[in-house]
């Protein structure tokens, strides 16, 4: 599917959700999703983290309105529960099934975004697993210096930010330098379809949530 | 007529003056060689060239610099790390391309002729983030030439390239110059191997550019490559580290199979391979910086046994990017901080402002490390790192971007300092000028093992 309009889809999905208050629909995107992670290769670690990671926020939502809220709805307390795993697994789906690459440059073709933001975001991404590899490296070459920087000391984040900063300025050059001018007309190594197939989806998966969401509570 | 016109040009950045009333011409299709030492303007030379600079920095006070080209200016810079965008070789040069705006069918060849030039086919779809660095600023070579520049700036193009590859490239850039009569200016402090692309070469001091007679020039490129004399280590001689079936991986890729070896203590030994080998990645398995199998022992005890505050006060590391090192924003407070912390009793207050002074960073305590020079900050480093006084040091390239006599004034200082206060130095370097003498053993890294060599090497 065209990633820019998967994002579309996804987004829209979650922000209309926002604003209702259905059990069925939660619980029958959720399902959804999980289908196409196991279809997508997700192994069950990964499964465990998605369920892990969001539970004491679930529970503690889920307890606040049974317990504390005037009316003590348990249906109300379960919509709100099974929403907040309803957005980790769309959020998930997109991510796992979409290539950033891939998102970027339909972004940009297809959405006419400017290119400024579409690859600067792109290399943001890249950088995010160099940082963690700063964050060891600045604590280790901190020990070496006699300084122990836990990961509460704020020159371990004071020296993070002066990184960014760096890196951030020397991108910028370094794109520059790599033929990149904003404004610029640029060609395409692969040009990212937008069919007739993806739009059907598209409406297809919209039109069946509305219809999941009228009939069901 | 393409050309490069630096017409009485003087440069202020970070309120110094770099570049004073510069004229110089550098006509198309040419080849230029910038000397130097370290800090002297040269790589502020090339980003004027490149339109980085006054842009990202700096201003110019007097004179202008014109460059007219109706093609694209490629810039190589100092640090490979830091110039790409993208996460994999490919994926960059095709971004490269897109900016360009090769056309779609042509970008695939494109991508694989860009990839032959810098001999990097094999790393094409790799992790930028695995790459050595040595690896990187040849895929970074590549990514420039796929631009096919009509300017190509090099800066210090060569720094971890090893041997092999250095020739390679330079063929290379001999061949695109007579090809295309791509006007090439490199800067780079190890001359070797530029006789055969017979170029004008320039001076930088004092600010001041001058273009160097034929006759000095041939002094200047005359290949004075030394060889490295080292013995093996002796069967009694006492080990400080000692490594048993030691392998080592990165990614899926092995770099060591079991391999048993010790270093000795309170010598210095060299470590040199082949660009990729793993060098950097033993240096911080012995740190403790990556995952290894295998046991490694310092004096004797296991060092996942040792907790890494009181590890990393007898066992330092000299990263082989500089700017890793540092944890403040100014010389002096990160001068402070190792003369706070330091155990190494050579260096007193006084012995410091001397050894600063001989290093040239004199009165540079109120400037921002990262405005100074590649070479500036390399000498830094290696100052502070001695200051903190480890048992073992472990230097990864600490000479990169260090020119002739920089190096000789670095070494001069790290001998001084052992002869006060013994250490155990175990250095990785491609540039082996002006180490002999310096280094007691040789370990070589190649075929996934390790071993020392003796006699002439």
């Amino acid at each position: 599917m065209n990633p820019s309009l998967k994002l579309f889809t996804v987004l829209f999905i979650s922000l209309e959700l926002t604003f209702t208050s259905k059990l069925w629909a939660n619980i029958i995107i959720i399902i959804g999703c999980l289908i196409l992670l196991i279809h997508a290769g997700f192994r069950w670690q990964q499964f465990c983290w998605l369920v892990l990671v969001p539970l004491f926020p679930a529970i503690a939502i889920f307890i606040t309105i049974v317990l504390f809220s005037p009316s003590h709805s348990l249906f109300y307390g379960l919509v709100l529960f099974s929403r907040l795993y309803m957005y980790v697994s769309l959020g998930t789906v997109f991510t796992f099934t979409t290539n950033p690459l891939a998102l970027a440059r339909s972004l940009e073709q297809n959405c006419h975004l400017p290119s400024k933001y579409a690859y600067g975001v792109l290399a943001a991404l890249n950088l995010m697993t160099k940082m963690k590899q700063a964050v060891i490296t600045i604590r280790a070459a901190g020990q070496m210096r006699g300084v122990v920087l836990h990961w509460w000391s704020p020159t371990l984040y004071f020296k993070a930010i002066l990184v960014a900063l760096q890196w951030s300025d020397q991108l910028a050059q370094a794109m520059e330098s790599h033929g990149f001018v904003e404004g610029q007309a640029r060609t395409s190594t692969i040009n990212i379809p937008l069919t007739v197939y993806d739009w059907l989806i598209t409406i297809t998966l919209i039109v069946v949530i509305q219809i999941i969401i009228i009939a069901l509570p | 007529m393409e050309k490069i016109l630096f017409d009485d040009l003087s440069f202020v950045f970070d309120k110094q003056l770099i570049l004073r009333h510069v004229n110089a011409t550098f006509k198309a299709g040419e080849i230029h060689l910038l000397t130097g030492i370290s800090g002297s303007g040269k790589s502020t030379l090339l980003k004027l060239i490149a339109g980085l600079l006054p842009k990202y920095g700096g201003e110019i006070t007097t004179g202008t610099v014109s460059v007219s080209t109706a093609g694209q200016i490629g810039m190589l810079f100092q640090d490979p790390a830091m110039q790409f965008a993208l996460d994999t070789p490919r994926h960059e040069l095709e971004f490269t391309l897109e900016n360009c705006q090769v056309p779609t069918a042509k970008i695939n060849s494109r991508v694989i002729s860009a990839l032959r030039f810098g001999k990097v086919e094999a790393l094409a779809n790799q992790s930028i983030s695995t790459l050595s660095g040595g690896q990187q600023q040849r895929v970074a070579l590549s990514v420039v030439m796929a631009m096919r520049p009509s300017i190509l700036l090099l800066d210090e193009p060569f720094a971890n390239v090893d041997e092999e590859n250095r020739q390679l490239l330079l063929a290379q850039l001999l061949k695109i110059n007579h090809d295309y009569r791509t006007t090439i200016i490199i800067t780079d402090h190890d001359f070797h191997g530029y006789q055969r692309l017979n170029p004008f070469v320039w001076q930088l001091r004092d600010g001041k550019l001058i273009k160097l007679l034929n006759n000095q020039k041939h002094g200047l490129l005359q290949d004075d490559r030394q060889y490295i004399k080292a013995s093996l280590p002796p069967v009694k001689a006492s080990p400080i580290i000692s490594a048993a079936n030691l392998s080592i991986k990165r990614g899926n890729k092995t770099l060591l199979t079991p391999a048993t070896f010790s270093l000795i203590k309170n010598k210095t030994t060299l470590l040199t391979g082949p660009n990729g080998i793993g060098k950097s990645t033993l240096l911080k398995a012995i740190a403790k910086l990556v995952k290894y199998q295998g046991t490694i022992t310092f004096d004797s005890q296991n060092i996942q046994k040792i907790s890494p505050g009181k590890y990393y006060q007898r066992l330092g590391l000299i990263f082989q990017h500089a700017n890793d090192q540092f944890l403040n924003v100014t010389v002096g407070e990160e001068l402070n901080l190792s003369l706070k912390n330091g155990q190494n009793s050579y260096f007193t207050s006084q012995q410091v402002q001397r050894s600063l002074s001989e290093l040239g960073l004199a009165g540079r305590e109120e400037q921002v490390i990262y405005s100074l020079s590649g070479g500036q900050k390399k000498k830094l480093q290696i100052l502070l790192m001695l200051m903190m006084g480890q048992e073992v040091l472990l230097f990864d390239e600490p000479f990169t971007g260090l020119d002739k006599e920089s190096l000789k004034k670095v070494l001069n200082l790290i001998t001084a300092s052992r002869e006060k206060y013994p250490q155990t130095l175990l250095i990785v370097s491609h540039q082996l000028n002006g180490l002999d003498g310096f280094i007691d053993y040789h370990l070589e890294f190649n075929h996934q093992q390790l071993k020392y060599c003796g006699g002439n090497s």
